[in-house]
């Protein structure tokens, strides 16, 4: 199979399923769909610290649900959309949940003719 | 039995049906790609009508459980089983994650070779399901939201933000 150039149009599941899976986090992403905010605007109107604050942060950029500017002080975090709704997708509809199982079959088939030979 | 949602995948594969066939239902190939980039557990295996297949997929925050009772096994064009969501002691029972997912799908493959490539087609219809079993398939069966914990109604909430923008 051609693989040149190839890139994986399924963000990483299992970190999606883990990010979206705590309610904190969630009400992140609904903050950020608001607009940018850096982690203290974010920590604010929840009852954690800054740091827990981060940790969560890191967890959806894991994910690839959320991007931060790395060279600013502030590093504002910001929704990545895209990817999100990419996610969000895969959640509403387990056709892929076939998909991704069908596309490792596809990488299978191709040991298994090989290991014909 | 008409107006059952009826869930329809269609895929090809390079290889010829034998492979494909193989790839299906031998459990030392089938635990290598069945389920989505997690760690899947074939617990049993037993090819024939009534025979089961236990299945375990090991998720970050616990396992998810299936059993599978086969119905026909036509070598090597068609499988037909039931597909039951079940708890740790293989009971059928209502998935953890989605109570109103049908616990029972009555689910067929038809494998077709053409040309030394292979037609996969997949389709599953609620068995002996209640009305709101058939109601959550039928939602998620269209792509739209519904079950999956009370994560749907806040991420609805972050789509509808994001496309009033």
């Amino acid at each position: 199979m051609e693989q040149t150039g190839y890139t994986n149009p399924q963000p990483n599941l299992d970190a999606v399923f883990h990010a979206l899976a705590d309610g904190t986090r969630r009400a992140i992403l609904s903050r950020l769909a608001k607009g940018e905010a850096s982690v203290n605007e974010i920590a604010e109107p929840f009852d954690i610290s800054q740091p827990a604050v981060s940790r969560h942060l890191k967890v959806l950029e894991r994910a690839g649900l959320i991007e931060r500017d790395i060279d600013e002080q502030r590093r504002p975090a910001r929704l990545k959309a895209e990817r999100m709704i990419a996610a969000v997708n895969w959640l509403a509809d387990f056709r892929p949940m076939w998909g991704t199982s069908f596309s490792q079959l596809d990488d299978l088939l191709v040991q298994m003719k090989q290991n014909n030979k | 039995m008409a107006d059952l949602p009826e869930f329809v995948i269609d895929r090809e594969f390079d290889a010829p049906r034998e492979l494909v066939w193989q790839a299906w239902t031998d459990p030392e190939y089938l635990h290598r790609w069945y389920g989505p980039g997690v760690e899947t557990l074939i617990h049993k295996f037993e090819l024939e009508p009534d025979g089961l297949w236990l299945n375990e997929m090991k998720m970050k925050n616990g396992s998810f459980f299936q059993k599978v009772i086969f119905k026909e096994v036509i070598k090597p064009e068609k499988l037909v089983w039931h597909h039951c969501s079940a708890d740790s002691d293989w009971n059928i029972a209502a998935n953890p994650m989605m109570p109103d997912w049908p616990r029972i799908l009555l689910t067929s493959v038809v494998f077709e070779e053409k040309s030394a490539k292979t037609n996969v087609r997949l389709s599953q219809i609620p068995l002996d399901a209640t009305d709101a079993e058939i109601a959550c398939f039928a939602k998620m069966k269209d792509g739209m939201s519904g079950g999956w914990g009370g994560g749907y109604a806040i991420i609805d909430e972050i789509l509808a933000e994001l496309k009033a923008k």
